[in-house]
């Protein structure tokens, strides 16, 4: 066993050209295939970033039936309890309560409807990114409880600007009596992302719960993880603990499950990838193999005439075929890392362009992992194996006396 | 004798051997039909042009190729019987090769390459590593090695090969010319080697050859021609 991988090893190397061809071709496969793993996971974390942190969160806390209705009156049960026990999990990093209502922005000039949010400012900035994406006036200073903060395609919509005044009018919970107050523009934000920029304005928490009337209760309470991968674990007892007495916790993946689909398909298009790559370099390494087999068919027939069984150089091309798979794997390894490493410094900028319903607002980094660098190589060597089986069943099968009648 | 007898008593035994080719779709015969003894110990030549048969009836002796007809029976053994892992592992126990050239794997080195049968059959490394010493200097080329053959000079490589057919000590030494790719001097230097070393070891050697000078040392000289024996003479 052990001579005939020290054989298999020296003998790739005899045409050094030819192992160095092979392994380069087979690296740049194994360099594209952790690349591209590296860029999906950047991608993944890149679109769920831009979807999550703007404002969703990760999770979110409601009351049964207020994502399917919308309805006022629903708000999140037994509200303090559930702040208590928020503020003691060990995998939430952050928290912040909203109320959510639609309502009627009236300004002089026109009338737009709008998801209006009630937000308690000191949470809500590590919640969601209204505070940075202000860029005229500012984030709820002072204590003004008059201040609406509302998006630049709203504000074009209005013809309003900074400091102006509009009316907000909302349908009070249970009895359904429209309440109305006048707010003054303390801030606009741009996102970039038309629903947010057009159709979103944002009051004090308290504010929002009186006038709606619901008291000190609210309708959504979203957040943050310690670690954003807490989100995608649906066995995490979290949702469970959550998900009683009348509340439902959910993640982002039940929010935009449209995200989640496409993450799944991202997946398989890397395995269908994986196949592509592999079908394209089977036939250059086969050729490889057998290049290398016929050259030497004296040789095999040697070894076969001195005893050797058929077995052994089965054995012997199937260990060539991985010991050009090793020195491809450490060419492809090297090449992998630093291609990606290149692309970790300078990334990719697909800003502004929509995908899957969420707009990618940051430059995509591809995103490097240990499993990358461990999964991908074995399945080459994997691969490489047994690929070799092929010219091994044809090594073992050949006749010997026409092997020695060879090259002489 | 009873032929049982007479096939244990014998090295090689062959009864009719006859081997056709396949050439085209047509049947090309090169061995027409050859009987033969071997006795434990002989020194051998089988001499005849090129085309004559030499290296068919060798390979068909030693199971390298199948016969079409006729039995060899080696060691007693029916070895026209035999296949596979049985007769891979009879060839490594019994029978040592020489080749006409690259008879050595050029990556080995020349104690690796003489070790490899010794290898095969799962002799322990140290013992692997005195039998090789000891038969190296038989050779005269002990402080050789740890070189690699293509170092080496063609008679220096023919050396080597004679110290790997006879490391496991087989019964048998088969050599299909094993001096044709040498000059005359080194030929007959080589065949002196292994005319020492079959007196010495009594191990029966076997040997193809068309040139006169090896074949003088012969002390049997099997003449084939057209695939038949046409001639078997043996010196007194
Ligand atoms: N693989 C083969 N296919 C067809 N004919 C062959 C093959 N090998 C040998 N022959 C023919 O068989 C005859 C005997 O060849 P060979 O045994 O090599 O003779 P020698 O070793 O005495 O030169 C020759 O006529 C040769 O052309
Ligand atoms: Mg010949």
């Amino acid at each position: 066993m052990w001579f005939y991988i020290k054989l298999a090893w020296r003998n790739i190397f005899r045409n050094k050209r030819r192992t160095l061809i092979a392994g380069i071709a087979i690296a740049i496969g194994l360099a594209s295939l952790i690349l591209s793993d590296a860029f999906m996971i950047g991608m993944e974390n890149n679109i769920v970033k831009s979807a999550t942190a703007s404002f969703l969160g990760e999770a979110q806390i409601h009351g049964d039936g207020f994502r399917e209705t919308q309805e006022v009156e629903i708000t999140v049960r037994n509200f303090d309890e559930v702040i208590t026990k928020l503020n003691q999990e060990e995998i939430v990093d952050k928290f912040t309560p909203r109320t959510l209502s639609f309502g009627m922005v009236t300004s002089p000039a026109d009338v737009s409807s709008v998801l209006l949010v009630g937000v308690a400012p000191e949470t809500e900035i590590h919640l969601s990114q209204i505070d940075e994406a202000v860029n005229r006036g500012s984030y709820f200073t002072g204590d003004d409880n008059h201040d609406i903060i509302i998006g630049s395609k709203l504000a074009e919509i209005l013809e309003v600007s900074l400091g102006d005044r509009l009316v907000v009018t909302v349908a009070q919970a249970e009895t359904g009596d429209l309440s109305q107050e006048l707010f003054r523009i303390s801030g606009i934000y741009h996102f970039n992302m038309k629903e947010m920029d057009s159709g979103m304005a944002f009051i004090r928490l308290e504010k929002a719960q009186q006038m709606l009337g619901i008291g000190s209760r609210v309708h959504e309470i979203a957040i943050k993880f310690k670690d954003k991968t807490y989100a995608v674990q649906e066995e995490l007892p979290f949702w469970e603990t959550y998900s009683q007495g009348g509340n439902e916790a959910v993640s982002w993946t039940k929010l935009l499950p449209q995200l989640k689909a496409f993450f799944d398909m991202t997946g398989i298009s890397l395995f269908v990838m994986c196949l592509i790559l592999a079908s394209v370099v089977v036939f250059g390494i086969i050729n490889t193999l057998f290049m290398s087999l016929y050259e030497r068919m004296f040789e095999f027939g040697v070894l076969r005439a001195v005893g050797t069984r058929a077995a052994g150089v089965r054995k012997l091309v199937i260990f060539e075929a991985g010991a050009l798979g090793i020195v491809s794997i450490i060419l492809g390894v090297i090449l992998g890392f630093v291609s990606t490493l290149l692309f970790t410094k300078t990334g990719i900028d697909y800003r502004g362009i929509e995908f899957a319903g969420t707009t990618i607002k940051d430059m995509l980094y591809p995103e490097m992992n240990v499993l990358q660098f461990i999964i991908y190589p074995i399945g080459v060597f994997i691969f490489m194996l047994i690929v070799g089986l092929y010219p091994a069943f044809v090594a073992g099968r050949m006749s010997i006396a026409d092997a020695l009648r060879k090259s002489l | 004798m009873s032929n049982k007898m007479k096939n244990e008593a014998n090295i090689i035994v062959t009864k009719n051997i006859k081997k056709n080719y396949r050439d085209n779709g047509i049947e090309v015969p090169a061995v027409r039909g050859i009987d033969l003894t071997i006795k434990p110990g002989e020194f051998a030549a089988i001499v005849g042009p090129s085309g004559s048969g030499k290296t068919t009836f060798l390979n068909v002796i030693s199971g390298l190729d199948s016969a079409t007809e006729g039995k060899v029976w080696l060691k007693g053994k029916l070895l026209t019987d035999m296949k596979g892992k049985e007769l891979s592992d009879f060839r490594r126990d019994h029978i040592g090769f020489i080749f006409q050239s690259y008879n050595l794997i050029p990556v080995l080195t020349v104690e690796e390459n003489v070790e490899y049968i010794m290898l095969l059959q799962g002799v322990d490394k140290a013992e692997r590593h005195r039998r090789v010493l000891e038969i190296l200097k038989e050779v005269g080329l002990e402080e050789y090695a740890d070189r690699l053959p293509p170092k080496l000079s063609g008679g220096q490589q023919q050396r080597v090969a004679i110290a790997r057919a006879m490391v496991s000590r087989p019964s048998l030494i088969l050599a299909d010319e094993p001096t044709a790719n040498l000059d005359s001097k080194t030929g007959a230097g080589l065949l002196d080697m292994m005319k020492e070393l079959n007196k010495k070891t009594g191990m029966t050697f076997i040997f193809s050859t068309h040139d006169e000078m090896v074949m003088k040392r012969a002390r049997r000289v099997i003449t084939l021609k057209d695939g038949r024996i046409a001639g078997d003479e043996t010196k007194k």
